[in-house]
């Protein structure tokens, strides 16, 4: 039984002892959960952009304010009805072809018609015009170029499509080429030498998709990967005890929350919805499942989204006694096995989750317990996230736990006007039209003036806050393991970009 | 007959060894675990302390928590009465229709056989996972839609031995004489047939337990099973993996739970040549 | 050793059996997933798009785009009439020709089954043996413990249990991942030891009633050496249950590898089979389908004619 098994391992260390121990480090290896599946940059765009391959015209940085990417300059005409971007001269796509306004008004009509970040702007067309790019609206939208952030809009070189509109090949203007790509799995890559930008420290660097957080702790532990993303709350505080990485936290504008639906007869009034929250412990979910106490959420918009955050709003408590007392004022009484009921039916409720991110179905099933102290019946159903939207749309939909992202783009409107605007969205309210936050979000989108758009975000965390058409439970850190040689890492809050250009080995 | 000179020129055995009882022993205490534990210790396996999770075993929780705070002997406890079940029932409706159309098949021969092993064919060649996940699907987070998944697959596996086996076994002259002889089948399958084909099978079929628990297990780890918060043995198995450095006690307890299990099963059915 | 009518009807029988496996498993894999609940065109959006972009306006989109709108008759024929002429389609979610993704993932796959079974039979031949000639001895009874234990302990616990040995510890081997023959050592002794676990015992059941049969008594009587009863005799024997059950065991091989391909990061066919069925990529679904399917029919053959090759008299009915 033995004897196989030392012969393996012999074998295994001839071919392992050149790589482990290799000197010339000239490359670096990055890990994370998502697999890329695609050429198209609608599919595979986070994944192409964060590692440098393609760009966007518009570019952020760590601090979300807009900075030029492959346009020059942007401007909007007095009426917010069209905006003019310049593109920058002089870029060249990894296929050696000059990219110029008429490619790049291309590639953004191809990412209009689907799905992405486009789409949430009420734009009218796309076109070239003497080297510059024409966008006409339809209203006025003042975060059209954050949404030009997004890794929807990368620009790709018409060579990447092919005469039947497939997505054939990555061919971008980053720092940094497509060698080979092995989908789902892995993409390697090398240093684009014509950038036309800084070009990148390092020669090569390598993606390995690892769906498992426990591989991606032994991977960053082993010294596998220099840097590894998204790593669990327990991989997490083993890695800070190891030496040869730095384990590093940031928060980010995802929150984890639960959106319930408010047609549905037992959560119509917003004081049934109180109740729930207040049955929440999000001080014991977010020291146990997520393990940073301090992000239990107080309100939906974490401190990191500054504009959104409101620093004196009153924050969510955990009051069982209370949201007791709420939900008797409504009318519910316990039955013999402490399920509230009223009117001869049960306070039972079905949420739906999904297990993509690890940590949601846990807490679903913390939820399901501290509700069942309150007297709610849950039932939890782990499945696609797609039940998620469908149930909105066929309103089937009770409660559904998820973790939304509000920095996709360094201005959230987008995604806050997508949420909480007319019909509610998908991943934001249901069967809550609030008139004053319609309003007010129109206000926000269209306006450029600083002192209406806050006094409107003003309005519309407040009314959030109140009325709790969304429930916030934890707000999310963004964790990453970094080896300790590697130089000149940064990390990026609105997970935008990895910087792999500006990394390098040294002591 | 051939057995009585076989068995005449091995080492004397005992007809009931004692690893047999300890076997027999260890299955119904089990059993008991599973059916009066969860009154006995009288525990709540789905009450959570968030405050306390991941605890080493103390006189308050004797094995210890789980990564939710719940209290692990009670939520083993209550998993031994599913994981039982389902191994149970998942063994014998895969096993028992399986060697009885191996021997059919095996001893009619001809169209009969073929017309078996080209169906059992076919489901082996079906990927099992797209039956076993399609029925997790059509009803998600119940327990049965697994375990008719799993019998459906598992089938396969003792019909094929079954019958590659009893073709052997019934070419053999002894056999063939008894038949000419006149005996009916009953007389070859308990005389020939259950003798040697038998260890084989009862092997097969104490792994196969092991089989359905961890198939649970591996459905959980691409997010397919039971409704939380019910417990059983496999679903805790891929939960407490991500705490397993942590606590790596914690996610031993249910797979040492099962390899009692197995070998409980191994002791009592394979006692003579153990 | 074959006789070559033995083995020409053997291809001509599995030639038959491959066309009906192809037409089958398409029909009922295409039937299974059209019986599955929910809506395809939302499962396929999120498959795409991830759950930060994916709403029901994309779902729409894909749902106009595939046609999924069609009568589910006329997607069957479709696929079918492509399938005549050697196309598989494009997958609906990453959109690429699922001949080209399938020829990658089943490669490594293929490597990766091959190289667990044969570490399982590395493993599983001389402990079955050495168990199987004296049942009830010392190592007899450790390698059951050890196989109960390897049987009932998952195999993402072993993975990980090797990954924290072998390259985090020692730092030999790699964690995770596919570039080189290195990356294939932990998941191939991951799969190899749980199927030895099994395998290991029925080989050893096998040479301990292959030793007490009569034959061996008659072979031994007639003066043959010990030794050479076993290597003639009782190995021969012995041979055939365990090949049979290889066959049994490589028809689960393909796809049990799901597990060890998620926890060692290793692009093959069971992980793009599971994210097939959960996204409702049905071209993908049948492709995988027709090509396990298919690569069963031809491992059957090998299993079968290797049986032959033990003992002819079988091939009679065969």
């Amino acid at each position: 039984m033995f004897k196989p098994l030392s012969i393996a391992i012999l074998a295994a260390s001839l071919f392992a002892s050149p790589i482990a121990f290799s000197a010339d480090k000239t490359s670096v290896k990055i890990s994370a959960p998502w697999e890329i599946n695609s050429y198209d940059p609608a599919v595979s765009g986070f994944a192409f952009h964060r590692l440098q391959v393609m760009e966007t015209l518009v570019d952020a940085d760590t601090k979300g304010v807009l900075i030029p990417g492959l346009a020059t300059e942007w401007s909007a005409t007095e009426d917010g009805m069209s905006w003019t971007l310049t593109v920058r001269e002089g870029v060249k796509f990894h296929n050696g072809t000059t990219m110029t306004a008429e490619f790049v008004a291309k590639s953004l009509i191809t990412a209009l018609a689907k799905p992405g970040m486009l789409k949430k702007a009420p734009i009218k067309s796309i076109e070239a015009k003497d080297g510059k790019i024409l966008i006409q609206m339809e209203k006025p939208f003042s975060a059209l170029p954050a949404l030009l952030t997004h890794n929807t809009t990368v620009i790709s070189a018409p060579a990447s499509i092919d005469a039947e509109g497939n997505a054939v090949a990555a061919i971008g203007t980053g720092p940094f080429t497509v060698d080979t790509f092995t989908p789902p799995q892995g993409l390697s890559l090398k240093r684009n030498d014509d950038y036309w930008g800084d070009k990148a420290l390092l020669e090569s660097a390598s993606y390995l998709a690892t769906s498992r957080a426990e591989t991606r702790a032994l991977i960053a532990e082993s010294g596998d990967a220099d840097l590894v993303f998204n790593l669990d709350p327990s991989g997490f505080a083993h890695l800070k005890d190891v030496d040869s990485v730095t384990a590093m936290a940031d928060a980010i504008p995802r929150v984890v929350s639960l959106k319930l639906n408010a047609s549905h007869k037992f959560l119509d009034d917003a004081r049934a919805r109180q109740a729930l929250s207040m049955a929440i412990n999000r001080q014991g979910i977010a020291t146990a499942i997520t393990r940073f106490p301090e992000a239990s959420a107080t309100q939906l918009f974490p401190p990191v989204l500054s504009e959104w955050h409101d620093k004196d709003l009153k924050p969510l408590t955990n009051d069982v006694e209370a949201a007791k007392k709420l939900l008797a004022d409504l009318g519910w009484k316990a039955g013999d096995d402490g399920v509230l009921t009223r009117d001869g039916e049960r306070f039972k409720l079905l949420l739906r989750t999904f297990p993509d991110r690890p940590e949601l179905p846990l807490i679903a099933t913390a939820l399901q317990d501290q509700w069942g102290e309150i007297g709610v019946e849950l039932e939890v159903s782990v499945s696609s996230y797609s039940e998620i939207p469908k149930g909105h749309k066929d309103g089937s939909l009770e409660v559904a736990l998820f973790a939304r992202n509000y920095g996709l783009t360094p201005d959230p409107i987008g995604t806050t006007l997508a949420d909480f605007g007319k019909g509610g969205g998908d991943w934001g309210a249901m069967g809550w039209d609030n008139a004053t936050v319609i309003d007010a979000l129109d206000k926000i989108s269209q306006t450029s003036d600083a002192s209406v758009r806050s006094e409107n975000i003003a309005t519309v965390v407040k009314a959030v806050h109140d009325e709790l058409p969304l429930i916030p439970v934890v707000w999310y850190q963004h964790t990453v393991s970094v080896a300790k040689d590697l130089k000149g890492y940064v990390v990026d809050p609105l997970e935008r970009n990895y910087g792999l250009s500006k990394v390098s080995w040294g002591k | 007959m051939s057995n009585q000179a076989i068995l005449a020129t091995l080492p004397v055995e005992r007809r009931f060894p004692i690893w047999r009882v300890l076997g027999i022993v260890l299955l119904l205490f089990l059993a008991v675990c599973a059916v009066m534990g969860p009154d006995l210790i009288g525990v709540d396996p789905f009450k959570q302390s968030l405050m306390h999770t991941l605890q080493s075993p103390s006189a308050e929780h004797w094995l210890g928590t789980d990564h939710l705070g719940r209290d692990m002997l009670a939520r083993l406890l209550s998993g031994a009465q599913l994981s039982l079940s389902l191994a149970a029932l998942s063994v014998l409706t895969a096993a028992i229709p399986g060697t009885i159309l191996g021997i059919v098949a095996a001893w009619r021969g001809g169209w009969t056989e073929r017309g078996l092993t080209l169906f059992a064919d076919a489901v082996l060649a079906l990927p099992g996972l797209l039956l076993v996940l399609m029925l997790a699907a059509i009803s998600p987070g119940s327990w049965w839609a697994l375990y008719v998944g799993l019998s459906l697959t598992l089938w396969v596996e003792y019909f094929r031995y079954t019958r590659q086996r009893a073709r052997v076994v019934l070419s053999e002259p002894s056999v063939e004489s008894s038949r000419l002889l006149g005996f009916g089948p009953m007389h070859v399958v308990r005389r020939h047939l259950i003798p040697e084909i038998g260890p084989g099978l009862l092997t097969i079929a104490a792994f196969g337990a092991a089989t359905a628990v961890t198939a649970v297990a591996a459905l959980g780890f691409v997010s397919v099973g039971i409704r939380p918060p019910t417990a059983e043995w496999g679903v805790m198995m891929t939960q407490l993996l991500p705490y397993w450095r942590e606590a790596p006690f914690l996610i031993f307890q249910p797979v040492i739970c099962l390899v009692i299990t197995v070998l409980a099963l191994h002791l009592s059915v394979g006692g003579r040549k153990l | 050793m074959l006789q070559r009518s033995v083995f020409w009807s053997a291809l001509a029988g599995r030639a038959v059996q491959a066309v009906v496996v192809a037409v089958v498993v398409g029909i009922i894999s295409f039937a299974m997933m059209q019986a599955l609940p929910g809506d395809s065109a939302y499962r396929i959006a999120a498959g795409r798009y991830g759950y930060d972009m994916m709403d029901a306006a994309s779902a729409d989109q894909v749902r106009t785009e595939l046609g999924l709108d069609q009568p589910v008759v006329v997607q069957l024929v479709s696929w079918l009439g492509s399938l005549a002429q050697f196309d598989l389609g494009k997958s609906s979610v990453s959109g690429s020709p699922i001949a080209e993704e399938l020829k990658t993932q089943m490669g490594y796959s293929l490597l990766l089954a091959g190289a667990g079974l044969l570490v399982s039979l590395l493993i599983a031949i001389p402990v079955g043996i050495m168990a199987g000639l004296k049942p009830g001895g010392w190592f007899d009874r450790f390698s059951l413990a050890a196989s109960i234990f390897f049987r009932a302990i998952p195999a993402f616990a072993i993975g990980v249990v090797l990954m924290l040995g072998f390259a985090v510890h020692t730092k030999l081997l790699p964690v995770a991942g596919f570039k080189g023959p290195e990356y294939l050592v932990l998941p191939a002794l991951t799969l190899g030891l749980g199927l030895a676990a099994v395998s290991s015992r029925v080989i050893r059941d096998a040479v301990s009633e292959a030793m007490s049969a009569e034959w061996r008594l008659f072979s031994r009587t007639k003066g043959l050496s010990s030794k050479l009863t076993l290597s003639r005799h009782v190995l021969r024997n012995a041979a055939l249950p365990v090949v049979a059950y290889v066959g049994v065991q490589l028809a689960f091989l393909i796809e049990g590898v799901v597990i060890i391909e998620s926890v060692f990061a290793w692009p093959g066919i069971g992980h793009a089979l599971v994210h097939a069925i959960f996204g409702r990529d049905v071209p993908m679904v049948q492709g995988t389908a027709l090509a396990l399917g298919l690569m069963y029919v031809v491992l059957n053959l090998i299993v079968d004619l290797t049986c032959h090759g033990i003992d002819p008299r079988r091939s009679k009915t065969a």
